[in-house]
């Protein structure tokens, strides 16, 4: 196999569990995707790696030690706190109800991303990617938005504490990346970029341009939230004006990029009007981003992506194969559709070409708002970075 | 919210014997646009009572040459030539919609806050706006979902019961307008399935204006 040295890191277990059977967060989305990257010839069965597991003292780098006892003890039937105490941490909520050994399968996530960043971070691998990371919701204190633990908050700290990188991440996904946001806010080793769907429409209803970090870490959280229906020009352009920028002067080690597939016009949660192709730009680009600024050292999570079965396998082998730099085939293999369409039941599209949604009426009038906002948002960092960015 | 929740406790006042030119350089040094103005009961154990307040406005005008330039009066006078004495003042006690009403209606800028004759504290327009965006605000991940109900008892309710057979908890209510007919509120709920949570009242009949319909995937 030709192309940079490369990890997908998986577990069985991780692709074979649900919340609830009604759920919108699908883990099938990693069998999914691994067997769809083995049909089309873009990933061999020795880069598919095991995660190594990792303990409790781990998530306690971030998470507090009586909300971690509280999601075990949620885990366990035999002595399950009551609902009322529960949803004081987030839990047992139509979100993030309580699902049987919640707590290792979740940890398993984590064990899943830190392996990807200690692979890349140790130079066994030069990219690496966890599709069941990307659990960017959740807090230090409490659940949030289908995510228990933060594995993306879990493997930076480790990044920052152990290897002494300095960490960009990037946030696709069409929820601002609040959890992971939070937890950085401070640092001053971890850029956080996120853009998202406005938190005035879309849930977590933050990810604001005055969002910009505090104290050491002001400066380090950069915010670019896009309007309802946007499309994937305006998408380009949003990236382009803010991400490259901000990347180039943070100077990471290493970046880590939250691919949630959500913004595609096809999700059933978001709002916006992207195709695969506006998608594919900021996997590609990212990946350039990388070479350039970060010795290629690259990490890609999953994240969000409620149209589990059509969309996010497609959006997620295009991450893959910008990652690994090997060309995907027009067509998706005939078994793997075959196979899949028996399983599931449902009719899969036929090739990776994706055919962006009838423009919105508005899409002029969404594009200079976009552009305006991101403007503001560069203007306002040019300021507290104290530098001068081109136009 | 009430006035107490928002009004800025330290005061400063002034008494109406300082010289304009004073109030002038203590609006600049402590970055204040309004003066309560206070004057001392004859009574011992008496508050002083409030006799006036002073804005920068009124006092940036002594000696400009502006069409509504005080005739006559010159920066060593006394404040209390400047000062206006019908002032309008706020209670603690009173909910702050009204004090943004009263501050829109008389065309003013701030209110001492009185209680028992005493001089409690100053509410600003400034205030008020830090308390809408408080209000309006997201104090917990959420998403916004705006519905219109029939504007009859029990319409509310019913739609946050609906909203309650999900297991979502709603997180603040936001009423925008209403008529006879109807009445529609802005709520953030903490779920980031809002579009699912949305199918579940249009099935029940609730009109949703946002978000927009969308059809679920299998």
């Amino acid at each position: 196999m030709t192309g940079a040295p490369v990890r997908f890191v998986f577990d069985p277990e991780l692709a074979a569990f649900q919340l609830t059977p009604e759920h919108p967060f699908k883990p099938v989305r990693y069998e999914l995707v691994r067997t769809l990257l083995l049909a089309a010839g873009v990933l061999t069965a020795d880069e598919v790696v095991a995660p190594t597991p990792v303990g409790d003292d781990d998530l306690l780098t971030i998470h507090d030690a009586d909300y971690v006892e509280m999601v075990r003890a949620a885990s366990d039937p035999a002595r399950r706190p009551p609902d009322v105490e529960l949803q004081r941490y987030g839990l047992a909520t139509s979100d993030n109800p309580v699902f049987p050994r919640m707590h290792e399968l979740v940890r398993g996530v984590v064990a899943a991303t830190v392996t990807a960043v200690e692979l890349v971070a140790t130079g066994r691998a030069l990219r690496a990617s966890s599709f069941a990371g990307g659990l960017h919701h959740a807090m230090r204190d409490k659940a949030s938005g289908f995510c228990v633990y933060n594995d993306l908050a879990v493997a930076m700290r480790r990044a920052v504490d152990v290897h002494g990188m300095r960490v960009a991440y990037v946030d696709v996904d069409a929820h601002h990346g609040d959890g992971v946001q939070w937890l950085f806010y401070d640092d001053p080793n971890v850029l956080t970029i996120s853009l998202h769907e406005s938190g005035r429409y879309l849930f977590p209803g933050t990810g604001f341009t005055y969002e910009t970090g505090n104290g050491r870490g002001r400066g380090t959280a950069v915010n670019m939230p896009l309007e309802p229906f946007t499309d994937d020009d305006s998408f380009v352009d949003a990236y382009e004006a803010v991400v490259p920028a901000a990347v180039e002067r943070f100077a990471p080690d290493l970046i880590v990029l939250q691919a949630g597939a959500d913004m595609h016009h096809r999700d059933p949660l978001a709002n916006l009007n992207l195709s695969l192709a506006g998608m594919t730009h900021a996997y590609t680009r990212t990946v350039e981003l990388a070479d350039r600024h970060a010795g290629g050292r690259l990490v890609v999570t999953g994240g969000g992506g409620y149209d589990p079965y059509r969309t996010v396998p497609r959006a997620w082998s295009l991450a893959w194969s910008a990652l690994s730099g090997r060309e995907l085939p027009g067509e998706l293999p005939a078994s793997w559709r075959a196979g899949w369409t028996q399983r599931l039941g449902v009719e899969l599209p036929a090739t990776f070409d994706d055919p962006a949604p009838p423009p919105v009426p508005r899409r002029a009038a969404i594009a200079s708002r976009n552009r305006s906002v991101a403007d503001r948002l560069m203007a306002q960092l040019a300021d507290i970075w104290g530098v001068t960015l081109q136009p | 919210m009430l006035v107490a929740d928002v009004m800025t406790r330290q005061v400063v006042a002034i008494g109406p014997d300082t010289p304009i030119r004073d109030v002038q350089a203590l609006m600049e040094q402590r970055n204040i646009r309004h003066f309560p103005i206070l004057e001392g009961r004859a009574a011992p154990g008496q508050p002083d009572a409030l006799v006036g307040i002073v804005s920068d406005r009124d006092v940036r005008l002594v000696g400009a040459d502006h069409p509504k330039a005080p005739a006559g009066v010159r920066s060593s006078d006394p404040i209390s030539r400047l000062m206006v004495t019908d002032v309008v003042t706020a209670h603690p006690g009173d909910p702050i919609e009204e004090t943004a009403k009263a501050m829109r209606t008389r065309k003013i800028g701030a209110m001492p806050v009185m209680d028992e004759g005493s001089l409690v504290g100053i509410v600003t327009a400034a205030d008020l706006l830090d308390a809408l965006v408080k209000m309006s605000g997201v104090e917990q991940a959420s998403a916004r979902l705006e519905v219109e109900v029939a504007n009859r008892p029990g319409a509310l309710a019913e739609l946050l019961g609906l909203i309650a057979d999900r297991r979502v908890n709603v997180v603040s209510v936001m009423t925008t307008r209403g008529d006879a007919e109807t009445v529609s509120f802005v709520l953030r709920v903490s779920t980031v399935d809002a579009h699912g949570l949305a199918r579940h009242l249009r099935r029940a009949g609730v009109t949703v204006a946002w978000p927009p319909e969308k059809q679920a995937v299998p």
